[in-house]
């Protein structure tokens, strides 16, 4: 046998394929969509103030909505030094409408070609916005301009990536936060025939064996797509900061409510929570407005809160307990915050209840939160009848 | 009583006496030292000083010296000598001169790896100095990985975290490979074989980038006693090495004792079991109060005696707990436990696979017994060297078992006193390794034209090969990666096969936890359906094992047997590559096989009498290798003058004293090859016996035997014609039971025909 046999038996492998050549020219290739100006609504009127709100980061003085770079990948992996990104696409606003411009390398040595444009392109903005930018493209790409020999500092923008807010507003009630998804769900506009992305880098390697332009239509597509679909995003992202009751799902109306929390935005805040009440969300939501209270040492409105949920039977035992606490420290009232503890205790007799061992831990500590409660509550009789104030 | 009371308790008491074929005293030995040399940092001194150390051994000036010099470095000490200060003197003294300055530790083992750092920890608290030492393994969290690559000074991790976590990483790593200046690889003795051969591709792989990121480090290897260390040091990472060799450091004085257990059947040849004897002289060891350590051949033999010994000292103030077993497949954090506990002293007993062999720090015990022969000459010294202080005398016990060569070994106590210890052998371009990393190192960076791996001649080859299957894409001058797959999750450097086995306890219906894992070649073997599974003394038995899944279901028993499987070999022929003719007609061949095993069924043996209580059938797929071979046919005109049963007896007393000389002669471990024989060989057609390597793709031993094909032949008739049994004994062709009563004879006479 010789080596090319030995290799194929060790391997498994196939016979040679055919490569046709293909001379690359010395640039990679440039794609221009342009996409009309009311597919972005309220994106000029985006502030500064807002996105420094939302994304806790500070924005630069210079800041204008035109000056935002929308970047995306397509690449050969999952990462790793042997994975390229094949396909940027860099989306912005202008003054008539929203421009993407898409780099392909048509084959390997064109690369450095389109690392130049993507450095170009980033030198020119002032804040770089992703979908998972931090965890993928952006270390991805630091690792193809090292590869290269290239300098990476181009990548040190302000960098807002969207699938950490995203999942802020709509993780609850969605799940995964992919963009196809909130694109369908939270935008209302589903994608039809989109690549899917597993599919992405063996299209690429096929259109690198066969040089057919035509294999990489749809991903060019799915690409400009998603840039697109990252302007559009954050701006309805900003507008539901602004004007949360717009909001229609009581998951996202909570979420929002968190966030807002987040950003010490807390009067914000508690107006979702209150929304967030009266829906599917009422339980977290009244003891998230409840805990926004206390936090604050307003006490008394927190106290408000609870008893509504008492009243409203939501938050199970929890209410009982935190306005038993209230009544035992801060009003000093040991009666009435027994009277809450044997509450809560009845409650937890439920037979549906009795075989988990979290209840049972519940259990104990509202007994012993009674017997002090109890031991209290006669010292002070004890202490009232030496004080000669006992009542009668 | 204390080691020399016992050693003279022992020499008094004929009864014992009469089974020891060798009592050997090893002197002690003074220290041989040497002031620190210049090279080192004064830094140092102070923190040196502190802990008692004024001077260097021999062994490590010399090592500093050399690595001062600029030279890669191979230092061999046995166990305890003060090696690492060997590489964490020039290491840390490069570091206080330049912060920038970066070093890599390479450790066979996780175990090892947290061994060094924390001596490093506390030499550099010494200090006061601000120089990050961390662990990277698959146990370090995410969070901590970050700062890891920007800030460590000191890397420690393992080659299969190197290979797959931080090579096809590299850009992650910049500052590392930027600035490394040293790179140490500690217990190079244990990468032979395929992990070797692995090992010394991953480092043709870092060499790779460093060139890329423009640093140059240099190595500092440590071997255990080895006979082959600058060989296989210049193997491993491809470039000449200077040795030092020469132990400065001191040791008490040791006893050798060689013991075979009585005959019990002479003419069977059969003798006591040495299990029993270990349970007796590790017990008597346990009752003394001297800590030991008992070594034993397999895991199922570890826990047979852990359970003897654990019986033996069991009571209610859980004093069992003194003994503890030891081996592959335990956790990580019990491994731990028993370490500590060594050392501390809360364990009085251990008994363990080779696995306790490497450089772990359990610290110096008073007493080592081998129940059975280790397989080489550098692992029996390994093993002995974990019985041993610097000063006092510790004692070492050799139980033989009947297997021929521990008999070999305790008749002939010099070939382990005297006799220089094995090669260790690797083979960088074995094809099925060489290909694998081609493909992890074009994914780390593209190969141009005119680049080499290593010191491979056919990297042209491999890469057009590469491209061809489209793996790789050759455009303007440059091999790209153009494939979706992360190559190196597809190889494991330990074993040719990728995933191991998780072993389930499901005793419990509402609590199922994993014990332990297995290796996917051993699996079948002792986790079949049924299989008596035994960890820590304890035992279970396999409800189900999911092949597909590798998952071994077992549940918690208490029966009064265990179970051993029988593996059956399929050999077929890939290729031939060399053909020659021997005496008398017959050909010796050399060429690649395919060799499938199966487990088809396995023996019920009762503890205690080990007797065979019954057979059980195991349903399992077949696992298939591919390997290197070298075969002898048996002419014609030979084979033609006996019965086909009298043929068929010889060639089975030939193949088994094939398989006590050849790792003497190869010097290699007897689990290295394997040994069959074939009345009539689907492979040449005719009566034939043959060796092959086994490990995939093979690692030289083939080659080398090909080479003494005569020798091989002519040392096995010595052993047949020396041995003074009659009609054949487990120390030459076998036992009479297996090879009837004619073996021997038509043995020695097929082998005076072939070597004449």
């Amino acid at each position: 046998m010789n080596l090319r046999d030995k290799l194929r038996a060790v391997d498994g492998g196939g016979a040679k394929r055919p490569a046709p050549a293909e001379r690359a020219e010395a640039d990679c290739r440039h794609f221009a969509v342009y996409r009309p100006a009311e597919e972005f609504p309220g994106a000029w009127d985006l502030t500064r103030e807002t996105l420094a709100m939302m994304s806790e980061k500070e924005m630069p003085e210079t800041f204008d909505p035109r000056r935002i770079l929308y970047l995306d990948t397509e690449t050969t992996g999952l990462g790793g030094s042997g994975t390229v990104a094949f396909l940027v696409g860099m989306g912005f606003l202008t003054d008539e409408g929203f421009e993407v411009h898409q780099f392909l390398m048509r084959d390997y040595p064109e690369e450095p070609y389109l690392l130049k444009h993507v450095a170009n392109g980033l030198g020119k903005f002032d804040v770089l916005c992703t979908f998972n930018g931090t965890t993928f493209d952006v270390p991805l790409l630091e690792s193809r301009f090292l590869m290269n020999r290239m300098d990476r500092d181009c990548l040190d923008l302000p960098h807002l990536d969207l699938l950490h807010l995203c999942r802020r507003l709509w993780k609850l009630r969605l799940g995964r936060c992919n963009l196809g998804r909130l694109e369908e769900v939270v935008l209302g506009k589903p994608r039809h025939d989109d690549l899917p992305g597993s599919e992405v880098p063996q299209r690429y390697f096929t259109y690198l064996k066969t040089k057919q332009m035509s294999l990489l239509d749809d991903i060019l597509k799915h690409n400009a797509q998603d840039i697109a679909s990252l302007c559009v995003l954050l701006n309805h992202m900003a507008d539901l900061y602004l004007h949360p009751e717009k909001i229609r799902f009581s998951e996202d109306v909570y979420s929002m409510g968190r966030a807002l929390e987040r950003i010490n935005l807390t009067e914000n805040a508690r107006r979702c929570y209150r929304l967030a009440r009266k829906g599917r969300m009422g339980d977290s939501a009244g003891t998230a407005l409840a805990v926004s209270y206390r936090r604050s040492g307003d006490r008394e409105e927190a106290a408000k809160v609870w008893r509504e949920m008492i009243h409203e039977r939501r938050g199970g035992i929890m209410p009982y307990v935190e306005l038993a606490k209230h009544e035992e420290h801060i009003r000093r009232n040991p009666a009435a915050a027994l009277r809450l503890t044997e509450q809560a205790l009845f409650l937890l007799s439920e037979p549906a209840l009795r075989e988990s061992g979290t209840v049972q831990e519940e259990k104990n500590e509202l007994q012993y939160r009674r017997q002090r409660l109890l031991r209290k509550l006669k010292e002070q009789q004890i202490d009232g009848i030496h004080d000669g104030t006992e009542s009668e | 009583m204390n080691v020399t009371q016992l050693a003279e308790q022992l020499r008094r008491d004929s009864q014992f006496m009469k089974d020891v074929t060798r009592w050997e005293v090893i002197p002690a030995r003074p220290a041989k030292t040497s002031p620190f040399p210049e090279s080192m940092d004064a830094r140092l001194i102070p923190v040196l000083n502190q802990r008692g150390i004024y001077s260097l051994y021999t062994h490590q000036a010399q090592s500093l010296e050399a690595t001062a010099r600029g030279e890669d470095v191979t230092v061999v000490t046995p166990t305890a000598s003060g090696k690492t200060m060997c590489y964490n003197l020039p290491v840390l003294s490069a570091i206080l001169k330049d912060q920038d300055a970066r070093a890599l530790y390479l450790f066979p083992t996780k175990a090892l790896s947290a061994d060094q750092v924390s001596e490093l920890y506390d030499m550099i608290e010494g200090m006061g100095v601000d120089i990050k030492t961390y662990t990277y393994d698959g146990d370090t969290p995410a969070a901590a990985r970050r700062a890891i690559r920007q800030a460590g000074h000191i890397v420690v991790t393992n080659p299969d975290m190197l290979h797959s976590g931080i090579l096809p990483h590299h850009t992650k790593w910049v500052k590392l490979f930027e600035n490394l200046q040293y790179i140490v690889i500690d217990e190079i003795h244990t990468y032979r074989g395929v992990f070797g051969s692995n090992l010394a591709n991953v480092l043709r792989r870092l060499m790779r980038l460093c060139e890329f990121y423009g640093s140059h480090p240099q190595f500092i290897l440590c071997s255990a006693t080895i006979a082959n260390p600058k060989e296989l040091a210049e193997t491993l990472i491809g470039r000449p090495v200077t040795l030092v060799d020469e132990n400065g450091a001191p040791m008490g004085e040791r006893h050798f004792v060689f013991y075979n257990p009585p005959v019990v059947n002479r003419q069977l040849g059969i003798r006591k079991g040495a299990i029993p004897i270990t349970r007796t002289i590790s017990g008597m060891l346990l009752k003394n109060g001297i800590q030991s350590i008992t070594f034993a051949r397999s895991r199922l033999t570890v826990e047979v005696l852990t359970r003897y010994l654990k019986d033996m000292v069991r009571d209610p103030l859980g004093n069992a707990g003194k003994v503890r077993g030891y081996r592959g497949g335990y956790l990580p954090g019990e491994r731990r436990e028993i370490e500590r506990g060594l050392r501390s002293g809360q364990v009085d007993a251990v008994v363990s696979t080779n696995a306790l062999e490497l450089g772990i720090d359990i610290g110096a015990l008073d007493a080592c017994v081998m129940c059975g022969y280790p397989g080489t000459i550098a692992s029996a010294w390994q093993q002995a060297g974990r019985a041993g202080r610097r000063q006092g005398t510790s004692i070492v016990f050799f139980i033989a078992s009947s297997a021929a060569i521990d008999q070999y070994i305790v008749n002939h106590p010099d070939y382990l006193l005297k006799q220089s210890p094995e090669n260790a052998l690797l083979n960088p371009d074995n094809l099925y390794i060489l290909l694998s990393h081609f493909k992890c190192a074009a994914f780390e960076l593209p190969f141009s034209d005119g680049d080499r791996f290593g010191n491979t001649s056919s990297t042209e080859e491999l890469l057009d090969y590469l491209d061809e299957q489209g793996i790789l894409h050759h455009v303007d001058g440059r091999y790209h990666w153009s494939a979706e797959d992360f190559p190196a999750s597809e190889i494991s450097l330990r074993s040719a096969a990728a995933e191991n086995f998780l072993i389930i306890d499901i005793t419990e219906p509402a609590h199922h936890r994993v014990i332990g894992e297995m290796d996917r070649f051993t699996a079948p073997m002792l986790l079949h359906e049924n299989a008596i599974y035994m960890h820590e003394g304890r035992q279970f038995q396999v409800e189900k094992l999911d092949f597909d899944a590798c998952k071994a279901f077992i549940r918690s028993v208490d029966v009064g047997y265990y179970t051993d499987a029988d593996l059956n070999i399929n050999l077929s022929l890939l290729d031939i590559e060399k053909e020659e003719e021997t005496s008398r007609g017959g050909i010796a061949g050399l060429g690649e096989i395919k060799v499938t095993a199966l487990v088809t069924m396995f023996k019920k043996i009762r503890f205690d009498t080990h007797e065979t209580l019954g057979f059980g059938h195991v349903q399992l797929p077949e696992t298939d290798m591919h390997t290197t071979s070298m075969w002898w046919t048996l002419p014609e005109s030979l084979a033609s003058r006996v019965p086909s049963d009298r043929l068929k007896n010889g060639m089975m007393g030939i193949a088994n004293l094939l398989r006590i000389v050849c790792p003497l002669y190869l010097m290699c471990a007897p689990q290295d090859i394997a040994v069959v024989y074939q009345v009539k060989s689907p492979i040449t057609d005719q009566p034939t016996i043959l060796l092959y390597d086994n490990c995939p793709g093979g690692i030289g031993l083939s080659h080398k035997a090909f080479g003494m094909k005569e020798l091989l032949l002519e040392k096995a008739l010595q052993v047949a014609e020396d041995c003074s049994c009659t009609y054949g004994c487990p120390s030459c062709v076998g036992p009479v039971g297996e090879i009837g009563e004619d073996g021997k004879r038509t043995a020695i006479w097929l082998l005076k025909e072939l070597v004449r």
